[in-house]
């Protein structure tokens, strides 16, 4: 050919590059001829936040950094990265900067090219829809990581100094450094030389330096202390520190940041670190013969939650770990009631509800429980289990579980009763459903069998799914209850928040985040019989069944999580200044990239809210 | 530009009077770019001519590869790349550009090209890497075939990149730095293979927009046509 304007280079580019990669050849080659090409120098925006933007940029060579409103990184984009379809999708402004760190070569496709691909190519509108709800998982991901470390023993060094560290000059003679170790009450004391670490004097050294060695109080420091003693990282994991400690068998290890002290790491701190781990404290409940002591341990449950946050831990891993120690708890109450009251004199089971039975728990949560006796019991029985119950409840307030306001609790001789009675109350829910009894009656859809004769519940629960897929009226009643829930969307616009008391402008994240997802998974999972009861294995199971697209589903469980997460961030949050945690979340504590994901979370929960109404339609009943 | 030469402007009037009517006549009809164009608003064409030697005189022009630079944006659309129907033959330095004598038997006149790169070149500066060679081989090839002049305002990348990273003290330059590739990875920007007349063209439009970019930085003001030029 005598003229051509085949950009081959610029071509080859983007055949390695998805979702150029999947155009067809001819429309590949034709493609560089629509583009231009920019030159960003390290440190000048390509996006700029709050500026309008109408282009896709695909950065050829150099790096990019996106970061939203708080300067949180987003994500770091090398050669091949699509930058700005969110705007040219979701519109302007750019709620995102976009900024070269090295120099960097872009190339610049128009909007009208790229709506173009879009339209044309189911494969270039799944990429770019893809990488918007991927921002879901991302979104998670980036906050989860932006608090710190990984497990239990993966915690970072920094993380776990308590406090500056206290210190004395070269120049200090023993008295002068006793007397600073007994004003600030610690057990080490850094010695310094100027800004430098001189080294480092303990406890146990003026026991054996100088009280046992008679040694004259009035000498230097020097004398007595341990030179260029050992140091650790703050940017080492703490699991390394407690290597180096317990190989040295050293019980102090100053910490170091750009080779000056911030800290003094103590065995102490690392046992704490331990003691928090909710394997111990599962087993810790277990072994205690009070309730006092199943309290005492309780207590510490905030403190566990507030480090699993911290730790990365997913609000799923979380809520599985809150329900495993109220188990726990329920199940060393029971047995010291039964060792207080003797044996049963028939079987029952004691079932939790709601959260908990989702395992789904998080703080600030009410106890919702009920028994389930056999068939074999009758009137002579009462005594005994409205004892048991009022002894377990009881004790459960005593451990920090309040009582349920709307009597939902083994106590209520209502929610006391034998297997027969129970068939016969979820019977009547599920087929002659009226709305106020369905409001009432769907916490008992989420029930776990916790302790006792467990087949008890297993029964209940494979007549429950026997039956609840037939029962459409029911199904469309608790749909329209369901989508009544309506997600917070005008939150970050209208703010429609609780006006009044202490919860002013206020978000309730539990009834119209949490709740709205948890409900609508109920409805789901009732209606294909599912035997799961945790809210992220309904959504799977609708899934697999086809009831939710792959797709929309994927984008819920995100949505779940997120909201969950922001949900459990906010009580350890509040844990940490000494607060009791509650579900209400108030928009100053939001980040612009929180706000951003709960509007897009809020949304994806009321698209899916959508399409269930339809599904169950409400004109059925209404 | 120096003293005592003449603007390219009035080379280009003065090329104009005796100019014949045709694709030279047009070029030279459309004025130059002012000294004091603001870098950000400059149009630019980088050009590169792969010939088979140095001397214009003896030499052939084999291709032609130029794409525009508006500012600070390179303009793909415009880009061209035109293979000529050359007299000689290609022989050695088929190795070097990758063009066959097949190529060169299906290419163009040479008019065709020089005419491609005259309209595309109207109001624009002459951007090449050594743009002596591209001055050069146009400027003869426009005698040849209208017998008159072809004034040109240049920028050249080679030049710049000389400016860039010569020591102040001693004027020494890396080995091989102010090659294009040498220059192009100062920069990172990415390998390209070499001697295609377009792929070169728009290595050259790169690095102008680099190079710019880094003048610009260490600049106070906005930089203008005058503080780059030839």
């Amino acid at each position: 050919m005598a003229l051509d304007v085949e950009l081959s280079e610029i071509r080859d580019f983007l055949a390695q590059h998805p979702p150029f990669d999947a155009l067809p050849a001819p429309v590949l080659g034709a493609l560089p001829a629509r583009l231009t090409v920019r030159y960003y120098r390290r440190g000048t925006p390509i996006i700029a936040r709050g500026v309008d933007n109408h282009s896709l940029f695909v950065l050829r060579a150099g790096a990019v950094e996106v970061r939203d409103a708080n300067g949180t990184l987003v994500e770091r984009s090398e050669p091949g990265t699509c930058l700005g379809s969110i705007t040219l999708t979701q519109g302007n402004p750019s709620t995102f900067d976009a900024t070269a760190i090295e120099d960097s070569l872009v190339l610049v496709m128009p909007a009208e090219v790229f709506h173009e691909l879009n339209d044309r190519y189911p494969e270039v509108e799944n990429f770019f829809d893809n990488q918007r709800a991927h921002r879901m998982s991302g979104a998670v991901a980036t906050l989860a990581s932006s608090v710190s470390g990984g497990a239990i023993l993966k915690t970072a060094v920094r993380d776990i100094i308590r406090r500056e560290p206290v210190t004395a000059p070269v120049t200090a003679t023993i008295r002068e450094a006793c007397a600073t170790m007994a004003r600030v009450g610690v057990s080490s004391l850094l010695i310094m030389d100027g800004d430098s670490l001189a080294g480092i004097v303990t406890d146990r050294d003026l026991r054996n330096r100088v009280l046992a060695a008679d040694r004259d109080p009035g000498g230097p420091i020097t004398e007595i202390m341990t030179s260029k003693p050992i140091t650790g990282s703050a940017d080492a994991m703490a699991f390394e520190v407690m290597l180096e400690m317990v190989g040295r068998n050293i019980h102090h290890l100053p910490i170091l940041a750009d080779g000056r002290p911030v800290g003094v790491v103590t065995t102490t701190d690392l046992m704490r670190l331990e003691q928090a781990n909710p394997v111990y404290l599962v087993g810790d409940i277990a072994k205690q013969t009070s309730v006092e002591g199943v309290a005492a341990i309780n207590a510490r449950l905030p403190q566990v939650v507030e480090m699993l946050v911290s730790q990365d831990a997913t609000a799923d891993d979380i809520g599985r770990i809150v329900t495993a120690i109220g188990d726990a708890v329920e199940r060393r109450l029971l047995a010291l009631a039964e060792a207080e009251l003797g044996p049963a004199p028939v079987p029952y089971c004691w079932v939790t509800l709601g959260s908990r039975a989702r395992l789904e728990q998080a703080l600030a949560a009410d106890q919702d429980n009920a028994l389930i006796l056999s068939d074999l019991a009758t009137e002579e029985h009462t005594a005994y289990f409205t004892a048991l119950a009022e002894r377990v409840v009881g004790w459960l307030v005593e451990c920090g579980y309040p009582l349920c306001q709307g009597e939902v609790m083994a106590t209520n001789p209502r929610w006391r009763r034998p297997l027969r009675e129970w068939k016969e109350e979820f019977h009547t829910w599920l087929t002659q459903p009226v709305p106020d009894a369905v409001l009432a009656g769907s916490i008992f859809f989420d029930m776990r069998g916790v302790y006792g004769d467990l087949s008890l519940y297993r029964k209940l629960r494979k007549f429950v799914r026997h039956t609840a897929p037939e029962s459409r009226l029911f199904l469309a009643h608790l749909a329209k209850q369901a989508a009544l829930n309506e997600p917070p969307l005008g939150f970050f616009k209208g703010f429609v928040l609780a006006k009044e008391g202490d919860h002013k402008d206020t978000l309730d994240i539990k009834r119209g985040g949490v709740g709205a997802v948890v409900e609508l998974a109920r409805v789901h999972a009732l209606s294909l019989g599912s035997p799961g009861v945790n809210t992220t294995m309904r959504i799977q199971a609708a899934i697999k069944n086809g009831v939710i697209s792959q797709e929309r589903g994927a984008d819920l469980l995100d949505a779940f999580e997120f909201i969950s997460y922001v949900r459990l961030r906010h009580q350890a949050a509040a844990v940490r200044a000494g607060r009791e945690p509650d579900n209400r979340v108030s928009p100053d504590d939001l980040s612009s990239f929180d706000k951003r994901h709960l509007r897009e979370a809020f949304g994806i929960v009321r698209s899916a809210q959508s399409a269930m109404a339809h599904r169950y339609p409400v004109s059925f009943i209404s | 530009m120096g003293w005592f030469s003449k603007s390219p402007n009035a080379m280009r009037e003065k090329a104009l009077r005796g100019a014949p009517a045709g694709p030279l006549r047009d070029y030279l009809s459309v004025p130059l770019p002012d000294p004091s164009t603001p870098l950000d608003e400059l149009p630019l064409l980088a050009v590169d001519l792969e010939t088979t030697g140095l001397d214009p005189t003896r030499d052939h022009v084999l291709s032609v590869g130029f794409v525009p630079v508006d500012g600070g944006e390179i303009v793909l659309s415009g880009a061209r790349r035109v293979i000529i129907a050359a007299d000689a033959e290609v022989g050695q330095s088929a190795t070097v550009h990758g063009l066959t004598d097949d190529d060169i038997a299906a290419g163009a006149a040479l008019v065709v090209a020089i005419e491609a790169v005259l309209r595309a070149l109207r109001g624009r500066v002459l951007l090449a890497h050594f743009a002596r060679i591209e001055d050069t081989f146009l400027t003869a090839a426009c005698e040849r075939l209208w017998s008159a002049r072809m004034p040109s305002a240049r920028v050249d990348t080679l030049t710049l990149q000389h400016r860039l990273v010569a020591s102040a003290f001693t004027g020494d330059v890396p080995e091989g730095g102010l090659r294009l590739c040498g220059a192009r990875a100062h920069f990172g920007l990415p390998v390209y293979r070499a001697h295609d007349a377009l792929v070169d063209a728009l290595a050259c439009a790169e690095l102008y927009l680099a190079q710019a970019a880094e003048f610009q930085a260490a600049a106070k003001g906005p930089l203008t046509l005058a503080s780059i030029a030839e």
